[in-house]
């Protein structure tokens, strides 16, 4: 489908491209909003706090479930957890090519692997609490909650991410999680 | 080109449907999962009806949940489908306006004029657009149809309309039988054809 996209593109000025789903979406801003009400809104400790751990946990569960059966640019195979690559984006980055990737490129990748894996150590974490076994134990309570400033450091940095790349490579990035749609800019190569 | 018969938005409406669906399904299924689970931690057998019965209600709603999710990709899938088709068509249909312009030494000045006698303005609103005389916008049409060897203007456009239906009867059994680039490649007997006609 990339290589019938490419050959037209030489004729549109700039090209849409599908890329997120729609469920894709839904998990990603239902996931953002759990962060946001468990970290600054709903008190802890309270019952809503750990329903809506839960939630996320089980978000985050689909979402793998998705990237094993779901269209391509949803897939693990569209972006496979790998520092090389992701170094080497970098170095590409460095020599000022501004390739655009479909689906996640390699360092939003890897972002997205330490978001997904933050969350469940979470809501793990925020499980055990409520068990008999792990009731006040103490490295559990500092490890949910270290692991969970961990979580928003990493948003902080997915954030800047996004805003860098949508300035560098010039596809809005939020617009396409919004709409699904990744507009690229006339004459620039695809992965 | 508007093809106002193909219902992408009311497919993408479906396929939003199906996301909150699954969403909502897969979050119960979890909860019951979850349910069963610590019932069965607490009770320890399963011969309760109660917790059978949770179990089953369990498994259906992955069993629901996986089954919406295949759905869905089918639906995403044809929608793109849907979509490469008409890029091929799009972008076919300006390189063959293209070639034939080119065939029939146009003029710049007469390929503009008929391309924009292709989408449908009168000599009045050419001439407007081109800042001349509509006179002289006659006699521009006039040697493009020439050229074309149709008597006028309705047979010129159907010149093209005729490829591009021809051509998407080509892309229907060009996708099903060959990969996406036989598509684009095996157009050039169909053209020259086409070229016989003209």
């Amino acid at each position: 489908m990339v290589a019938i996209e490419q050959r037209t593109s030489g004729r549109a000025s700039a090209r849409e491209v599908a890329v997120w789903d729609p469920l894709v979406r839904l998990i990603h801003w239902s996931l953002a909003l759990t962060i946001l009400l468990n970290g600054a809104i709903v008190e802890e400790e309270s019952k809503a706090h750990e329903w809506i751990g839960y939630i996320a946990l089980g978000l985050v569960a689909l979402r793998l479930i998705w990237a094993l059966i779901g269209p391509k640019h949803a897939r693990f195979s569209a972006f496979p957890p790998s520092p090389a690559r992701a170094f080497r984006h970098l170095r590409a980055m460095v020599g000022g090519e501004k390739t655009v990737h479909l689906s996640h490129n390699p360092l939003g990748a890897l972002m997205v692997y330490n978001i997904w894996a933050s969350v469940i150590a979470v809501g793990v974490t925020g499980y055990m609490m409520t068990t008999i076994t792990f009731f006040g134990v103490e490295w559990v309570e500092e490890a949910h909650e270290v692991i969970f400033g961990w979580l928003l450091i990493s948003v902080a940095l997915h954030v800047a991410g996004v805003a860098f790349d949508t300035w560098w490579s010039g596809v809005n990035l939020v617009r396409a999680m919004i709409n699904g749609r990744k507009t690229i800019p006339e004459g620039r190569e695809v992965q | 080109m508007k093809l106002g018969f193909w219902p992408a938005k009311t497919k993408e409406r479906r396929a939003t449907v199906l996301a909150g669906l699954i969403l909502l399904q897969g979050l119960s299924a979890l909860f019951f999962v979850g349910d069963v689970f610590f019932d069965f931690q607490d009770d320890g057998h399963l011969d309760n009806p109660h917790l059978l019965l949770e179990s089953i209600a369990a498994v259906a709603l992955i069993a629901g949940v996986i089954f919406l999710m295949i759905e869905l990709r089918r639906l995403l899938s044809r929608m793109s489908d849907m979509q490469t088709g008409l890029d091929i068509a799009h972008g076919h249909m300006a390189t063959i306006v293209e070639e034939f312009f080119d065939e029939w030494n146009l003029t710049r000045a007469e390929k503009d004029v008929a391309i924009m006698i292709l989408k449908g303005l009168d000599n009045d609103a050419i001439a407007r657009v081109r800042n001349t005389a509509s006179g002289t916008v006659r006699a521009q049409a006039t040697s493009i149809y020439a050229k074309s060897q149709s008597d006028g203007r309705a047979q010129f456009i159907s010149l093209f309309v005729e490829e591009l239906i021809a051509g998407n009867e080509r892309l229907r059994t060009g996708a099903e039988y060959g990969p996406e680039n036989e598509v684009i490649t095996d157009h050039s007997p169909d053209r020259n054809l086409c070229k016989e006609k003209t």
